[in-house]
This record gives C-alpha cells, structure tokens and sequence, in this order.
C-alpha cells in the first residue's frame, strides 16, 4: 500500500489542480445564467417598447446589454477573466487577416511620382499577388532593370539603391506597427473585450474581436486613417476651479450640504489637506468628483488626475450631468492618456488631462517624424518636422505657449504631452521625455499616422454570429456527453470491471484535458471540442492494448499479478510510440492552422498527455489496488 | 467477452487481393478526381459565403431566383442545418462591372435624398470601392452617417476636420444581404456567419497544407525509420500515402451523392487528413511492434510468418480500438452540427482505411521488401 500512496496523491493533486482551474469556468456559467435571468424582463420590455425590432436585433441588444454586465461589475469579471476562454466560432466574433497594401504606401511615398514610376509600381504590384516576393523589391529590381535610380523616387541622392530599398521595407514594416497602433487605439475605446491585434510575417496584422457581429462596426474600427491632434493642455490655475465646481456640482447633486461645499471654493489645496481626515466614505459624499479622479498633485500645480479604469464610464456620466454641464466651458474636454499605470495591487489608472476642445493644429501637417537617441544627453528624443504652413502656425502656438504643455492626441487618446519650452519657427521640434527608445518610436509611429496613413486591405475575414456559436457549443456539449456514454458503455460490456476502470480513466482524461486547456489560458473553439471527442475514443486504446496483453498473458498461465505487470510492461513500447508519432502531427497541424484548427491541434496533443497519465497512471493504481486488497480482476 | 479467440488467419497470403482491392479504390478516386476534379471550400477557393438563418422556413428556390436576378452570376445555394437555415456561396472576389452603375445609382438616391441636387464628385472608382468629394467638410460628414445608416459601408477618407471625401466600400455579400433583406420583409433573418477570403489567402493555405501534410510524412519516417528498421518506416508511410488518397479519393466520389454532406475540401479536411495521418499509423506501430517481439523470439520462423502471428495477436486490439474511435466519430457526425461534418465524415473514412492499411499496407510491403531483397531482417 505505502508504494501506492505517492501514486494515489499524485493522482488527487492532479484533480485537485483541475478542479481549482475550472472553477471560474463554472461560475462564469452560472454568472452568465443569473445575467441572462434577470435580462429576461428587460427583453419582454423591449419586445413591447419597439414593436418594430426584429428579434434578431434585440437578441442583439440583450446580447451586448449581457455581455456589458458580464464585464463591467467586479463580482462577475473576476470568473470572467480566468475562465476558459472560447474561440471566435464559438462565442461569436470577427476574424481578419489583413495586410499593408505597399503599393499604396509607396506611392504616397514618393516624391513627384510621374507616370514611368505609376506604369513600373502598377506591374509590381500585379506581380507581387503571384508570388511571395515583396512588392518592394519587386519594384526595386525593375527599376533596375530599366535603369532608373531608386534615389530619384524615394530618399536623398547620395544614397544608392540597397540604402533606399532597405529604408522603403523598414517603413513598410512601420505602417503595420502603425496600423496595428491606430486599430488597437480604436478598439480599446470601443470597448470589445478581450480583442487580439498580432503582427504576422512583416505585414500582415491579425485581428480577433470576439463578440461583434456587426461587420459595420468593426469596420469603422479597422480603418487605416486615424486623426491625430495637438492640444494644448489647461493650466492648473484654470482646470482646478473648473474641477472644483464639478465636484460641488456633483456634491450638491446628492444633497450634501451646500455650507462644507462653499468653503471648498476657497482653495483646492486646503480642500484636500483637510480631507485627509475624512474617511474615503465621506470624501467620496462630499467630493464625488475628486474622489474618483484623483489629482496627481496635493499641492494642486498641475491639473492631472488618476482615474481607475473602471471609473472612466463614472467620470463620462458625471460630465453629462445637467449640473455639471453648466459649470464646464463649452471649450475644453477631458481626455485620457493611452496607457494606463498600474499601482502594486494591479488596479489600472489612466491619467487624465484637461484640452482644449479645439485642436490647435491636427497631424496633416506633419511632414516626418523620427526617434533617435540624443547624442549629448543620450536620452530617447523623436524630432519631428512641419511643412510651410504648418510650420507658422507651430510657431504661432508655440511662441505663445512657452511653459505650457500640449497633448499629442491620436483618435482622442493623449500619447505625449511634452512642455513647450520655447518658441519653434522652423517647424523643426524635439520631444524629449520619453522613458526609452521604444516608448519614442512609439511616439515617432503616432506623430506619422497623421500624415501617413497606413493603407490596408482586408485579405480575409470570417464572422461567426453569436447564435451559431451558441448552436455550436450546445452540439459540441451534447456530441461530448453522447460520445462519452457510448464508449464507456463499449468498454464496460466488453472488458467488465476492468472496463469500468477504463471509463473512470477515461472522465479522469477530459477532466485533466478541460483543466490543462483553462488553466494555460487555451482557447477552446469547435474543432477544440471536436477534438475532444476524438481524444475519448482514441484514448481507450492504451487500456485496450493492455488488456488484450494482459488476457494474453493471463492464458500462457501467469499469476494475475504477474500478468498484470507484464501487460503493462509490455505495452508500454508501443503506446508511447504511437502516442509520439501522432503528437507530431498535432504539432505539425498547430504550424499549419490558424485559429480553429490549432484549438483542435492543441485539444488532441494534450489529451494525449492526459490520456496517457489517466490509463497508464491511473489505471495502473486500481489494478495494484485491487491486488493488494486481493479483489478478483477482471478483465472480460 | 472475447471477440477473436485464437484468432489464426494467413493475412500475408492474401495480400494480392488486398493490392487488388486497395488499387482499383485508388484508381477510381483519381479517375473522379481527374474527371470531377477537387472540389475546395471557401478557404481554398477563395471568395465569399454567408449562412443565414431566418426566422420562418424558406424557399430555397425563392432565394435562388432572388439571388438570380441580382445578375452577379454564379452564386451557390444551399440549405444550412435545419429548413430555416441558408447558405449563400460566390467565389467572385469583387462585384462585376455591369452591377456598378445599379450599385452606384442605390448609393447616389440616397445622397439625393439628404441633399437634392449636391454637388458631388466622383474622384476615384474601383470594383471595390467609390470616393465621392462633397463641396464641404459637414455635408460629407452629414452623408458618410446617412450612407452608414442606409446599411453601406462608408468612411470618411481622412479624419482632418477639412476632408471632403467620403469614399463607400462595395462587397458582394453586403449587396446580396441588401437584397435578400428587402425581399423577405415578412421572414427577417439573422447572419449566422460570414466569411471572405481572398484569393491570396487560399493560394497559400492550398501550399500549406500540401505542405503539411508532406512534412508530418517525413517526419513519421524519420522517426520509425530510428525506432524501427528504415524498411518498416518506409512501408507505414507508404500505408499512410495510401490512406490519405483513398480518403481524399472517396470524398471525391462521393461529393454531391449524399444529400446534407457538404464533402468539399476545406481547412477543417485538411486537417482531419492530418489527425487520421497521426493515428492510422498508431495502428501501424502496434503491429510493428508485435512484428518486432515476434521476430525476437522466433528467430526460425520466416518474416511471412511472424506477421501473421503477430497481425493474428494485435486484431483483437486493432478491431476494438477502431470500433471505439469510430463510435466518438459517428456521435460527431450525427450531433455535431454542420459545421463539423466534412471533418467528421474525412475522419471517419479515414479510420476504417488506416486501420485495413496498417494490416495489409504496410506489413505486407515490408514482405514484399523482405522476399525481394532475400535479406534477413532482424532485430
């Protein structure tokens, strides 16, 4: 028994382990049950409210509605996080390939392209759609071909035609990071949750969005264009009155009393020295504002402010207000940085700025941007240049501006916003301040998203409609269960008691297979399911080779015992080595597939990890069981 | 229960018949595939498909002549699940010239009818797309939502605050939906799922999956070929070859015969291929496997024999393992829904030949190889 033990903890902890990992799986289940529940009555008004909406359309509204709820309360977004997670094709989504269109690019990127370089561009590109070669260097070797220089187009004169041709793939590869940039940017605002944006290859983006459905909305969001603004960001002494009267508007909203409000008027910074002593509850009640968006600066010197992620819809209700709107200048907004910093608990907070509404100068007039490494300070700098006319207006702005700061804003998200330190007539300016190279090549992509646009097309796409997933979870489910009897059922009549071993075996299997999948944060699509399904019949097959040994072996008149161990022994040579050869192929098809197809690769090659744990291991611990209590085996 | 006891049969003797049988299988599955050639799904092909599921059972043919009329030529038509269920399929990749100016026309009622009489320009015009220019930036704003509203896939071509140009994208299968939505007023249907794939894409997955399935091939005999003898590698992939032809042949045959079963070659074939690639040769292995032992201890006995014996021992195990997979597989076929069912019906196919190839494929070429050569093979 004292040999078995280890064996039988392993096993436990095992399940153990599993179970622990697809907890939030089952309490996403219910959440989603409870969610769709208390949704039933507001589908009932909806029906009754808009007589003239399809049910398709409001199965739509619930649908978001749900999943809005699912996401956004805190008790719900826990299990929703670390569930498993579910393929497009089978919660519903959109799926894209797309890829820069090059020839596009460079013909915005030529200088006085005429109609030699149009005739030569257009014949690459056709070429370029029949073979793997890049557009590029398709071009390049034309042009070649009939001698014209690269230099003539693209770059400066000194440079020859390798520099050029380099420098044109690098920009090609820039557009994609831009795309990708820009895509992100707009997906994150929308709100899809959990998206995936990848760069593959050189140019070609992948984009998962699951839960739209609506082509047209995604496809406002993929757009290769994308605004980008500068604003010039409000000074304390103006923003922090404002955003006083904000939170007074908001306090006397909620029926605090006016007289604690007033002496707030006074200053901010006594405000929020002596709300230190208040408790968060009652400084919540008297600042509901400030509560929620935190200034950066106690002693009130600029009027950034924190703002939890899971506040901004707060901060957006408390702008609506009627109240508040009154006290708001028409001029200015609040806009948040694009990314957000984390304190040690792992809560998100984005700061927060306070614009101008009116961009005092958008992106078009940016001519060039690059990210360098200064060399006399060594810190990351991006220089950026003006044409003509923007260039005057720059210097306008930042003539009158000195000392103050002014936001780059890409889509309505701030990237930057760097100090005017002085006046710049040449349109010729150098951001500093950012941490590193790579958060000022970052910077160097938005600032030429204005100007340059990053042309894409759309080479594939799949949409799945989220009752097809629906469909295809419960076929899935039903195809499982169904599968699962059937070949239990099989091995029990066939083998007998061993066989019922089998069969516990075999649930040990899916279990351990579903809490591999959830616990690495797998996705689980159709062909996923398919796969497990598969898994179960195959994975009887190591019980079946052991038995059919063991029946052998126990007619060439070995002990029970004897047989048992020899069955075992004796298999396992070619159990593992056909479990190998097909772990090959599961991962050659993984290379192969994309999306669907690799959740079936990755189900198949855990399941046969799993399924060899379970029949090997746990198969192997209740014949030894069985022995050492002296049952009677049986193996048919 | 025991199904073969003491089973003892003379497989190898048999072997020609098997050849007869395995190739005139063969030969009929390439015969159809020169003659009917492959037919590829969307991923290969390339194009667009929708499956739509309306709300009250509809007439198929209704929808034909609906889609009929719109004169983009050949677009497929078949049912989806169930009598509600629809599957659109065209594998034009842009819409064709002569329905431009009626698209064109559609887009411009609606621009006349927020602006009678605009000034508008048309500055760039593709089969994919259209660029209008508008005297100024609000009326372009004001139409790219009015056209976005009106169901066309608009976007203002820049978002300076000055841009003037709204350019609207043309696709097939909005057009197709446009239509079939003002058609079947009474019936709304909902889109179950929509896929575009052009025709780069399919180019390159087709190489892919060749590709593939090449490699899982060679990688199969690199790794027998260490675990066994080369020749014994050799034999389980020429097994291997053979049941990826028969599957790929009888899925030939047998597109468009059974009514409900879209047989067409799509990812999720390919990839059955490669699942039953990784374990028709796990029957393989097991039978090699026994050869191997049987050839240890009876070193006398010729090849001939040892196989029989050793194919004898492993039927049981053979039968049942293939039996219990096919059971998992038919559960797929019959509840998994349509989207499964090419993959299922490939795999299901696929297990019954990789199990027949594994007892008379491979052993038997080893044979073969063994009589040939008159070399000993030991272990």
């Amino acid at each position: 028994m004292k040999e078995l033990r280890f064996r039988i903890i392993l096993i436990a902890g095992a399940i153990a382990l599993c179970l622990y990992l697809l907890y939030p799986t089952y309490k996403d289940y219910r959440n989603n049950k409870e969610v769709t529940a208390q949704l039933e009555g507001l589908q009932q008004s909806i029906k009754k409210g808009n007589p003239s909406l399809t049910n398709a359309q409001i199965k739509d509204i619930i649908a978001s509605k749900k999943d809005s709820i699912l996401t956004n309360n805190p008790d719900y977004r826990s299990a929703r996080e670390k569930r498993m997670k579910l393929g497009l094709d089978l919660q519903g989504g959109m799926y894209l390939v797309m890829e820069v269109n090059t020839a596009k690019l460079l013909e915005k990127l030529a200088k006085d392209p005429d109609a030699q370089f149009k005739q030569i561009l257009k014949v690459s590109e056709a070429e370029s759609k029949d073979s793997d070669e890049n557009v590029v260097s398709i071009l390049a070797r034309k042009m070649k071909q009939q001698g014209i220089r690269m230099s003539r187009y693209f770059g400066s004169i000194r440079e020859d035609d390798a520099a050029i041709t380099s420098k044109l793939l690098q920009q090609e590869s820039d557009a994609v990071t831009r795309a990708i940039e820009i895509i992100s940017n707009r997906v994150n605002q929308y709100g899809v949750s959990e998206p995936s944006i990848q760069k593959q290859g050189s140019r070609r983006i992948i984009i998962e969005l699951p839960g739209i459905a609506r082509e047209e909305e995604a496809k406002r969001l993929l757009q290769g264009s994308a605004l980008l603004e500068f604003k010039l960001v409000k000074d304390a002494d103006f923003a922090i009155p404002i955003m006083n009267q904000i939170d007074q508007a908001l306090a006397g909203k909620t029926g605090k009393d006016s007289a604690s409000a007033k002496k707030d008027v006074a200053s901010k910074t006594d405000t929020t020295k002596k709300d230190q002593k208040l408790t968060a509850e009652q400084f919540a009640k008297e600042h509901p504002f400030f509560a929620v968006a935190r200034l950066l600066d106690p002693q009130g010197r600029i009027a950034d402010a924190y703002v939890k992620e899971s506040d901004k819809s707060k901060i957006n209700a408390f702008l609506e207000n009627p109240e508040v709107k009154k006290v708001v200048p028409d001029n200015i907004e609040f806009i948040y940085d694009q990314r957000p910093e984390q304190d040690p608990s792992g809560e998100k907070y984005y700061r927060m700025y306070m614009v101008n509404r009116e961009a005092s100068l958008t992106g078009g007039v940016i001519v060039d941007a690059q990210s360098n490494i200064d060399p006399s300070t060594s810190a990351p700098v991006v220089n950026m240049q003006m044409n003509t006319e923007g260039a005057r207006d720059w210097a306008q702005i930042t003539g009158s501006n000195i000392n103050k700061r002014c936001a780059i804003v890409l889509d309505g998200v701030v990237y930057s916003a760097p100090n005017i330190i002085g006046k710049i007539p040449s349109g010729n300016s150098q951001i500093t301040g950012s941490a590193n190279l790579e958060e000022a090549k970052l910077l160097e992509i938005v600032l030429k998203a204005g100007a340059l646009p990053a042309p894409i097309d759309i080479l594939e796409q799949r949409t799945v409609g989220p009752s097809l997933g629906q469909d295809s979870i419960s076929k899935g489910l039903n195809s499982t269960w169904i599968g699962y009897v059937i070949v239990a059922l099989f091995m029990i009549f066939y083998y007998k008691k061993a066989g019922t071993y089998a069969s516990f075996a075999l649930m040990i299997t899916i279990l351990l297979l579903i809490g591999v999948l959830a616990g690495f944060g797998a996705t689980l699509t159709l062909p996923g399911i398919a796969g497990i399904i598969l898994t179960m019949g195959i994975a009887v097959d190591a019980n079946v080779i052991i038995y059919e040994r063991i029946r052998e072996e126990l007619a060439t008149g070995k002990t029970v015992k004897a047989a048992i161990d020899s069955g075992f022994k004796l298999s396992f040579a070619p159990i593992f080595d056909s479990n190998i050869t097909s772990f090959f192929t599961g991962l050659i098809l993984y290379q192969f597939g994309s999306g669907p197809i690799q959740g079936f690769a990755l189900t198949l090659m855990i399941g046969l990890v799993t399924s060899l744990f379970a029949q090997l291991v746990v198969v192997r611990v209740i014949f030894d069981f069985m022995v050492a209590k002296g049952f009677k085996i049986n193996v048919g | 229960m025991r199904l073969f006891k003491d089973l003892n049969i003379d497989f190898m003797s048999k072997r020609t018949t098997f050849y007869f049988v395995s190739a005139t299988i063969l030969l009929l599955g390439l015969l159809t595939i020169f003659i009917k050639g492959v037919t590829f799904g969307i991923d290969f092909r390339g194009g667009s498909e929708i499956a739509l599921q309306f709300e009250k059972p509809v007439d198929i043919e209704k929808i034909r002549t609906e889609v009929d009329k719109l004169g983009i030529g050949n677009v497929e038509v078949k049912t989806f699940g169930g009598s509600t269920g629809i599957l659109l399929r065209t594998e034009l990749q842009e819409l064709p010239k002569q329905i431009l100016p009626k698209v064109r026309s559609k887009i411009e009622s609606v621009i006349f009818s927020v602006y009678p009489g605009i000034e508008k320009k048309v500055i760039d015009s593709s089969s994919t797309s259209i660029t209008y220019s508008f005297p100024d930036p609000s009326t372009a704003n004001v139409l790219n939502n009015r056209l976005f509203l009106a169901g066309f896939n608009s976007a203002k071509v820049s978002e300076e605050a000055t841009n003037t140009a709204v350019s609207v994208r043309l696709g097939i299968a909005d057009l197709i939906k446009d239509n079939l939505t003002e058609k079947f007023k009474d019936n709304s249907f909902s889109v179950l799922k929509e896929d575009r794939v052009g025709p780069k894409v399919g180019k390159e997955l087709k190489r892919d999956a060749v590709l593939s399935i090449l490699l899982s091939l060679v990688v199969i005999l690199i790794y027998l070929g260490f675990r066994f003898k080369f020749t014994f590698a050799f034999g389980a992939v020429i097994a291997l070859f053979h049941d990826v032809l028969i599957t790929l042949g009888i899925f030939v045959i047998l597109y468009g015969v059974i009514p409900g079963f879209n047989l067409e070659i799509s990812v999720s074939v390919v990839a059955a291929f490669l699942t039953l690639v990784g374990y028709s040769i796990n029957d393989t292995v097991i039978v090699f496997d026994r050869v191997r032992e049987q050839m240890k201890i009876h070193k006398m006995l010729s090849v001939e024999e040892n196989m029989n014996h050793a194919l004898n021992k492993t039927m049981s195990r053979t039968i049942i393992t293939v039996f219990t997979v096919l059971l998992t597989i038919i559960a797929l076929l019959i509840f998994g829904g349509e989207v499964l069912r090419g993959f299922a019906f490939a795999l299901f196919i696929g297990m019954i030949t990789g199990t027949y190839s594994s007892v008379f494929i491979a052993s038997a070429f080893v044979l073969e190889y063994a009589n040939r050569t008159h070399k000993k093979i030991e272990f």
